[in-house]
């Protein structure tokens, strides 16, 4: 791997972490959503990086196909149930205070650090050491998922999550079949559509998603 | 101590005391054209200050020594980072007290001599600036730590002089993703300490807003233009600091009349650029709440803390 | 005279312990009006002959001594090494100030009980065992020494008890938790030392080796809670902010001053000393407590009120940043790295030396405003300057040195402490890397919140204007109390201007002690050895002053100034500012407080009284906000709690009845009767 190879690797991982730590940091569900589409690029251009290292098609391919459904398709969809709602602009009230939401992601990218110091040790090179950044973006949008009130908001964290996980998977070993791939690609753009139609549903039952409300219905 | 050192800390002086009012200058020249207003000129606070120079020295009643002490104070300590810092030449004046640690904090004591100052008036609007401006200071002291120790472990060294003399050997280092990330840390952090936009509005008078402002409200005549000038020569030294951390082109490396004045110039243009986009950003901005103000500290910190992570994990 | 010379620690341990048996028995025989200054003179002169024992050790000298007579079964083992002398050099010069000080305070208006026959003839005792502890050389001394200690404090802490209530109830719980941490000292250095020959240091050393990881860590963990909590680590640190303010002022400098440190002299006699390092977890156990101790100490002082209590969390502060020091050595040594674990280990020395100094001039400096003004209450002073100016600048000095600003005491011990940790990285381990930036992150957030809790209680405290007449007719303190202040401030000024007067001579103590060589040299600027860095106090100094003198020079050659004016403050035109419109500490510490709304959990009540003829008119809104202990609240009220329930349930059994009680007895003797004659 050459050296422009390792820091176009690492910058985008870094603008992978970065994004992920800006989904935490805004309130605008807009700029939110722009956001996760940038982390979108920055997945697709990992991947294309990789490809072009092993010189493999099928990668490349594969990155493309990342740029439209990450950056494309899922933005889009988050953006359509969004304008479609009510008057549901920002993330008003966090579980947990922005600041403190900062704080928690950076014990987390440590925590990360540590947990795949394993991991990177198996086969220590420039692609397995971006590993604790993959490892970080799924805790961050675990994060994101536990503590964002709006329904939009935790769809996202839920997206996170799976970008850090294909992430790792491809930083990891680099030839999962590809139609493993698609097919949880498909998962994920399914699981998209059926959260969106319940959204919208709740929308319409109860006027917002804040989904504290639902503790409501138990009580 | 060095010849070149000893030369460019005195070159150094010469430049900030001459041209930090002057940099104050140009980001309103910037900041008016941008709004559409012609301005009132590069040289305009300058001239304020000569003007201030003139009037008669007022001591409010009831304020004790550090009230007058305060802006001599604030401009001694920062003139000492002038002499010391590798702005102009690699090497320092005083190598022994060139140390990173040592010019960030002496920077936050001129800040807290002010503070002080601003209590001692024991006006409401004194001791309001003080405790906003302590308050920032304190959040601000963990992102800065981190940040120089991103900066200082790659170096093994936290002397100024050494971390420049690196960035120069390595310039590649530049671009490294903990170099970056430490960098928008630090600015993030320098906009806090000088009280620029959307941190403080430099421009206000209005009580809700005010940070800085409200802690030298009782200044008057010379007092006043000495906090003026101290306050422009701490804009000219972060933003100094900043721009030699991470590009150092241009800084003289050896005596001579061609270096010392490249260095000059070098260290002039870049830092009126980066007054120049400061200014042109701000243009921009509205100034977040007081309490929306630890967000942002907390956003650098994290900044920093993956600067110091990602320069030994992506290493 | 060379026999003198050589043999300066025995001379001066053996004349400390002469002239403190000769202040008992003043404090016993003298009358009241004569004995403040009497025992107070003789005390300082214990001081004296403990700090020439102490650098006469820190240079080198080595004695020991055994007494079998003194105490039953074990006998007396003094044995001084260098790193014991550090602690016996800051404990005498403590006691020299505190002492001088004492003389004064106890004699005026400090307190009515202060100049009793018991008081005096504690103080003397008090310091003659903050002596003995460092100079212990065997388990039994020390656990005599400290006991000792710990009975001596806690009768001056309730010196005042008559005045004021919580003085009663801060007495209790520091009896209560020394005693505590007594017990966990005694358990983990009977194990330690049960392998050993006998329970010297020597042997103990020798021994420790062949404990089992199972056991030694356990004991290392009991030696930490109990050395901790006389540290005042938190969560064991509860005594430390009550007892420290209502003890009289210079007992408050003695106890934050000297005996925290002795927990701090504990920790690495045990851990470093005796068992050599360790496993790596205990010193990430160290260091999480040292962080945690320095972050919650400095969040409390900053929303602290009162000026003593505020300093009292400050002390917990200022240990948890040693703990970081000491903890940061343990894990340099235990990952093979002695000289960044010497430079860390000196950091921590060194600013044991830098706080032992400022704590005893804010404490002394505080006693003084206490004295003339009768509060402790920050909200009620102010404008002290003009009525005590040495009281107001031995503060601010005070102030200067405990906020970690150059050119100030703290700053070249964090500077140091900062320069350990920085070269830790890259570092092999990934708890190390990890660990490390978080320890750089939480020493800076402390040392910034010291910033904005030292500009409150210096900026509200002394400057501006007083708002109450309490402050406004204040008084400076006699003479022998500012003598003492004088002589505490040239100490700050020393330590932060001349550091590398002790810094060799701790970092080759340090050294010896994780075997390596010294960290630091250099007469005029600190250099480190085997890792690069450099400093130099007494430059910055110069520098400092050399430019204040052109920046007030320069002006003056180029402008033709007029004269300077006395002035109104502006007040917006509509008449004169009154003192009730000024910020206070609670005022300015509110931002902060806000922000770490969630660590700090204030209370608040706000009562609204109406008026009888109507609901909608009010008549006046009572606010009160308090910002308690949360550590306390939540992890001392259960355990008090269910204690409390235990001895409501065990009250039944006692109903007063004197034929119930001999009852008890009577019907125990025949049941263990039965279990015996069953079991047989």
């Amino acid at each position: 791997m050459s050296a422009v190879h390792v820091q176009l690797l690492n910058l985008s991982a870094g603008a992978l972490l970065l994004s992920a730590v800006l989904v935490l940091w805004r309130r605008e569900l807009v700029v939110i959503i722009r956001v996760f589409a940038v982390q979108g690029i920055a997945l697709a251009a990992l991947i294309a990086v990789l490809g072009a290292v092993q010189g493999s098609l099928e990668l490349a391919v594969f990155a493309v196909g990342v740029l439209v459904l990450r950056a494309g398709v899922l933005p889009g969809l988050l953006r359509y149930a969004l304008a479609s709602g009510p008057q549901e602009r920002r993330e008003t009230r966090p579980l947990v205070n922005v600041a403190a939401s900062l704080l928690a992601a950076a014990v987390l990218t440590l925590l990360a650090l540590a947990v795949s110091q394993p991991i990177t040790a198996l086969a220590p090179s420039s692609a397995t050491q971006a590993v604790p950044i993959g490892i970080a973006v799924v805790l961050i949008g675990f994060f994101v998922l536990v503590t964002r009130r709006r329904a939009v908001s935790q769809l996202v964290g839920f997206l996170l999550m799976d970008n850090g996980i294909t992430a790792v998977g491809f930083l990891t070993t680099a030839g999962i079949g590809l139609v493993v791939e698609v097919g949880v690609a498909l998962d994920v753009l399914l699981v998209v559509l059926v959260l969106q139609i319940l959204t919208g549903r709740m929308r319409e039952v109860f006027g917002g998603t804040d989904l504290d409300e639902l503790r409501e219905l138990s009580d | 101590m060095s010849l070149l050192g000893t030369l460019g800390g005195t070159l150094q002086v010469a430049v900030i005391v001459g041209g930090s009012p002057l940099l104050l200058g140009v980001m309103r020249q910037v900041r008016a054209r941008m709004e559409g207003r012609r301005g009132a000129g590069v040289g305009q606070p300058w001239r304020d200050l000569r003007k201030l120079a003139g009037k008669e020295a007022i001591t409010p009643r009831g304020t004790t020594e550090m009230f007058r002490a305060a802006p001599v104070l604030l401009v001694a300590m920062t003139l000492v980072v002038v002499v010391v810092a590798p702005f102009v030449t690699t090497d320092s004046a005083i190598p022994q007290i060139a140390d990173l640690f040592v010019v960030v904090a002496l920077l936050a004591h001129a800040t807290v001599v002010l503070a002080l100052a601003g209590i001692d008036t024991g006006t409401a609007f004194g001791g309001m600036g003080a405790s906003r401006e302590t308050t920032i200071l304190a959040l601000v002291e963990p992102t800065v730590l981190v940040a120089i120790f991103a900066l200082s472990v790659p170096v093994g060294s936290t002397n100024l002089s050494a971390i420049v003399g690196s960035s120069l050997a390595h310039p590649a280092q530049a671009i490294a993703p903990g170099s970056l990330l430490a960098a928008v840390a630090l600015i993030v952090v320098i906009v806090a300490e000088t009280g620029r936009l959307p941190v403080d509005n430099p421009a206000t008078h209005l009580e809700l807003t005010m940070v800085h402002e409200a802690m030298v409200l009782e200044y008057a005549g010379p007092d006043l233009a000495l906090i003026e000038l101290g306050s422009a020569m701490r804009l000219s030294v972060y933003l100094g600091l900043l721009a030699n951390l991470f590009l150092p082109w241009g800084i003289a490396t050896e005596v001579g009349v061609l270096a010392l004045l490249g260095g000059v110039v070098a260290f002039a243009v870049k830092v009126a650029v980066l007054g120049a986009v400061l200014a042109l950003v701000e243009v921009f901005l509205a100034k977040v709440r007081l309490f929306r103000v630890p967000e942002l500290l907390a956003g650098s910190f994290l900044l920093a803390l993956l600067a110091v992570t990602s320069s030994y994990v992506l290493a | 005279m060379n026999v003198v010379a050589t043999q300066l620690v025995a001379v001066g341990l053996g004349a400390a312990a002469v002239l403190g048996m000769v202040a008992v028995v003043a404090a016993v025989l003298l009358t009241r009006a004569a004995r403040p200054a009497v025992v107070g003179v003789l005390t300082a002169a214990v001081g004296v002959a403990g700090t020439v024992a102490g650098v006469a050790a820190m240079t080198g000298q080595t004695w020991s001594v055994q007494l079998p007579g003194v105490l039953p079964l074990s006998g007396v083992l003094l044995s001084v090494d260098a790193f014991g002398g550090v602690f016996l050099a800051v404990s005498g010069a403590v006691a020299v100030a505190a002492a001088i000080y004492g003389i004064g305070y106890c004699r005026g208006g400090g307190g009515g009980g202060l100049a009793s026959r018991g008081v005096q003839v504690a103080t003397p005792l008090f310091v003659v065992s903050l002596l003995l502890v460092p100079a212990a050389g065997s388990v039994s001394t020390l656990l005599a020494a400290w006991e000792l200690m710990a009975v001596t404090s806690l009768l001056l802490v309730v010196a005042e008890h008559r005045r004021r209530g919580e003085v009663a109830s801060a007495g209790r719980w520091y009896v209560v938790m020394t005693h505590l941490g007594f017990v966990a000292i005694l358990i983990g250095l009977l194990v330690l030392a049960a392998p050993a020959a006998d329970d010297s240091w020597d042997a103990v050393r020798a021994a420790a080796g062949t404990l089992s990881p199972a056991v030694a860590g356990p004991v290392f963990v009991l030696c930490l809670i109990g050395f901790g909590s006389k540290a005042g680590i938190v969560p064991v640190h509860a005594w430390l902010p009550r007892a420290h303010p209502e003890a009289p002022s210079h007992v408050s400098a003695l106890m934050s001053a000297a005996m925290v440190t002795m927990g701090i002299y504990g920790i690495v006699r045990v851990g470093i000393d005796l068992m050599g390092g360790g496993a790596l977890w205990w010193w990430l156990l160290v260091l999480l407590l040292g962080a945690g101790s320095a972050i919650y100490g400095i969040l409390q002082a900053v929303v602290s009120t009162d000026l003593k209590r505020l300093l009292a969390y400050s002390t917990t502060e200022n240990m948890g940043i040693v703990l970081v020091g000491v903890g940061a050595c343990g894990l340099f040594t235990s990952t093979g790295r002695p000289v960044l674990a010497a430079l860390a280990l000196t950091a921590a020395l060194l600013h044991i030396i830098g706080h032992a100094a400022f704590k005893t001039l804010l404490f002394l400096a505080a006693g003084s405003v206490l004295h003339a003004t009768g509060t402790r209450d920050l909200d009620e002073l102010g404008g002290l300057r003009s009525a005590m100016p040495v009281t107001t600048a031995a503060f601010g000095l005070g102030a200067l040195a405990a906020s970690a600003l150059p050119p100030g005491t703290a700053f070249v011990s964090e500077w140091v402490l900062l320069q350990a940790l920085i070269h830790g990285l890259p570092a092999p381990g990934v708890a190390t890397s990890i660990v490390v930036p978080m320890m750089v992150a939480a020493i800076a957030l402390t040392a910034g919140l010291a910033v904005v809790t030292f500009v409150k209680a210096f900026g509200v405290g002394f400057l501006a204007r007083a708002r109450s007449t309490a402050a406004a007719q204040a008084h400076e303190s006699p003479p022998s109390m500012l003598t003492a202040m004088a002589l505490a401030g040239l100490g700050c000024v020393g330590v932060a201007v001349a550091p590398t007067a002790v810094l060799p001579t701790l970092g080759q103590i340090a050294g010896a002690l994780v075997r390596s060589g010294a960290p630091v040299s250099g007469a005029l600027s600190a250099e480190l050895v085997g890792v690069t860095g450099v400093l130099s106090p007494v430059l910055l100094v110069v520098a400092l002053a050399v430019g204040s003198v052109v920046v007030v020079a320069v002006p003056r050659m180029l402008v033709a100034g007029r004269a300077r004016r006395a002035a109104r403050l502006w007040d917006c035109g509509a008449g004169p500012l009154s003192e009730r419109m000024q910020y206070t500490a609670t005022s300015f510490a509110e931002p902060l407080g806000r922000v770490f709304d969630n660590v700090l959990q204030p209370v608040q009540d706000i009562d609204v009284t109406h008026h009888q003829e109507s609901a909608y008119l009010v008549s006046s809104v009572a606010y009160r906000r308090r910002v308690p202990d949360r550590v306390e609240r939540r992890l001392y009220q259960p355990v008090l709690a269910a204690t409390a329930a235990w001895g409501r349930a065990g009250r039944g059994l006692a109903t007063g009845s004197v034929h119930r009680y001999l009852g008890y007895g009577f019907y125990t003797v025949c049941a263990l009767l039965i279990v015996l004659v069953v079991t047989r």
